[in-house]
């Protein structure tokens, strides 16, 4: 009997346009949100309100905003003469936005400015230039802009997630898909009748890579977005590594340069580091115990990787400069700690942690020497860190069915339920302008 | 492979933040990409062995662990005896794992199990050879649902 026989039969590339199956809802808000008025100026207002109801979408969907019904509103000012600051201040309104949409030959122009009701000044003057008919985008890359100015965080309404589905459909069991950060504009990457896991996205967004098993045995590909052009990144017959050419866990360096990944090929789990241009490994880890999962620091000195090397799942570290020294070990509470990640700015790691017998997500500084769980599920599972930091999606088993969630550091919690299939890996871009 | 491209819209990102004011004041452009789908197929009637005798057994886990029990022990005893008497006999040793905890540990998990079945055969004079290790950790459970006897039958290494 032959393992690997299956043949890759067709590879065939359309561009798909799946219709939006997935809404937020939040589950848990902040206490004391930000308290913003947005305003259409008059003229071509259906076009603004249009935009502007994308942006009020995007900050409610934060946890961190309240919007003002506009009926509730004492007055609609055009612009900064028309603002009574003290009128304002008595409807306990923190921020205010005026905006105005106007169309050229090149496209769609969106104008905005943020006024500070306490401060009495304008904070903020942008102009969003959008292609005609894209409101969604336009209206996602003015929250970016509003958020930030306001919480003093970038935004990520205009940054993208992946993620896997599956569905009893057997031809096309298994899927992976790339939406828009609040679920929409959904868009089919990958199909597969075989599983697909570990997604995720090289620094600059352009390319994903994966596991896929459609050769019947584990295998990474990297993938472009735009031109559906992939390969499996190690090409090779094994002679000599006792029959094991499993491949597993990609993770990009922070200049796109190399992935790091698990091999098999000596009966363990071990991680290397992979030059994709030199075709070159060089091995990370050594020891008996599982190592895998590995994830570069930000500022691609450091690799975090999962190791059973203690008798139980283990975060451990290991430091590119300093690779005689042995991986440090960083979770010490609980019995299971996998799947690490750092945060955008290295100060901690987010990961799955199980205390007793739940399965949750959590945070642990540097700074501090304990874990900070942040969900409460009893499945929760594949962390990922939004680029801006603040946000965490993950994935979670609701009645045997499997959907997204998130949470922010904040504490505001939101799911992203899905019409059909079960959904999972999710995967944070990068910023993407 | 065929490809189909659809068109790709760039960007042009424009940010200046005015010198003399507390005003942010910005300018920007939209960044539009284009996504291409890929399908993959694979193709199941592939030819296997010729051979009339097969062997088959599966042996089964502990949580997180990967060592076999006597009672595992017991059943390969049987394939390491059929594969004893059938020496042109190969056989695939597929690990599994149960749906607790991380996809990429669980499928390095179900490669360790059925790397301690296939350390177990060799010991026991079967040439490594005539073994094939894969792992679909918990990718193919037996029974998807979410309980400890669901789980205690995916933690498993099936012997085909």
């Amino acid at each position: 009997m032959k393992l690997y026989s299956k043949f890759l039969l067709i590879i065939l590339i359309v561009p798909i346009k799946v219709n939006a199956q997935t809404v937020i809802d939040i589950t848990q808000g902040s206490e004391d949100p930000y308290r913003l008025a947005i305003i259409a100026k008059e003229g071509n207002q259906k076009q603004t309100q249009k935009v502007l109801s994308i942006v009020s979408q995007d900050l409610k969907r934060t946890g961190e905003f309240y919007i003002f019904d506009n009926k509730l509103l004492l007055s609609l000012p055009q612009t900064e003469e028309d603002i009574e600051y003290r009128e304002w201040r008595l409807l306990n309104c923190d921020f205010i936005l005026i905006a105005d949409i106007q169309e050229t030959v090149a496209g769609i122009q969106l104008s905005y400015e943020i006024f500070d009701v306490a401060n009495k000044e304008k904070i903020r003057s942008s102009k969003v230039y959008g292609i005609t008919d894209r409101f969604r985008q336009l209206g996602h890359y003015a929250s970016d802009g509003v958020y930030e100015t306001i919480t003093g965080i970038p935004g990520i309404a205009s940054t993208r997630i992946m993620y896997v589905t599956q569905t009893s459909d057997s031809k096309n069991k298994y899927q992976l898909f790339i939406a828009d950060a609040d679920g929409l504009n959904e868009q089919l990457l990958l199909r597969s009748s075989e599983p697909i896991i570990s997604p995720v996205w090289s620094p600059d967004s352009s390319k994903v890579a994966y596991v896929s098993f459609e050769t019947g045995v584990a295998n990474v590909f990297i993938q472009e977005i735009a031109t559906g052009k992939r390969f499996s990144v190690i090409n090779k017959k094994c002679n000599d590594c006792r029959f094991n050419e499993q491949i597993s866990s990609p993770a990009w360096s922070p200049d796109g340069k190399y992935l790091s990944l698990t091999l098999y090929q000596d009966g363990n789990a071990e991680i290397y580091i992979f030059n994709i241009n030199k075709k070159l490994l060089t091995r990370m880890t050594n020891h008996y115990g599982i190592d895998t999962e590995s994830k570069w620091s930000n500022n691609g000195r450091k690799l975090l990787f999962t190791s059973g090397r203690s008798g139980s799942p283990q975060l451990y570290e290991i430091d590119l400069r300093k690779l005689n020294k042995r991986p440090k070990r960083l979770t010490f509470e609980g019995n299971y700690n996998a799947k690490g990640s750092y945060l955008p700015d290295d100060s901690g790691i987010v990961f799955v942690h199980r205390a007793t017998n739940k399965f949750q997500i959590a945070i642990k500084y540097f700074d501090d020497n304990f874990v900070i769980p942040l969900t409460e599920s009893k499945m929760d599972e594949s962390p990922s860190v939004a680029p801006n930091g603040n946000v965490i999606i993950y994935a979670i088993t609701e009645n045997n069915q499997d959907i997204l969630a998130g949470v922010t550091l904040g504490g505001v919690k939101f799911r992203l339920p899905s019409a059909s299939g079960q959904v999972r890996e999710p995967a944070w871009s990068g910023f993407l302008n | 492979m065929h490809l189909t491209r659809s068109i790709s819209i760039l960007t042009i990102f424009i940010i200046f933040i005015a010198s003399c004011s507390s005003v942010q004041v910005t300018e920007e452009s939209v960044r539009e990409s284009s996504i291409a789908t890929v399908e993959v197929s694979t193709d199941d009637s592939y030819s296997t062995s010729n051979l009339a005798m097969s062997v088959s057994a599966t042996v089964y886990f502990d949580f997180d662990k990967f060592n076999l029990t006597s009672r595992s022990i017991q059943a390969l005893r049987g394939v390491v005896s059929t594969m004893s008497e059938n020496t042109e006999l190969t056989i695939v040793i597929e690990g599994h794992a149960d749906d607790r905890g991380t996809r990429e540990y669980n499928l390095a998990l179900g490669q360790r199990r059925a790397e301690s079945v296939a350390d177990y055969l060799e010991s026991n004079g079967i040439n490594r050879t005539r073994l094939s290790i894969i792992s679909y950790g918990e990718e193919n459970p037996v029974d998807a649902s979410s309980n400890e006897a669901a789980w205690s039958k995916n933690r498993r290494v099936e012997i085909k």
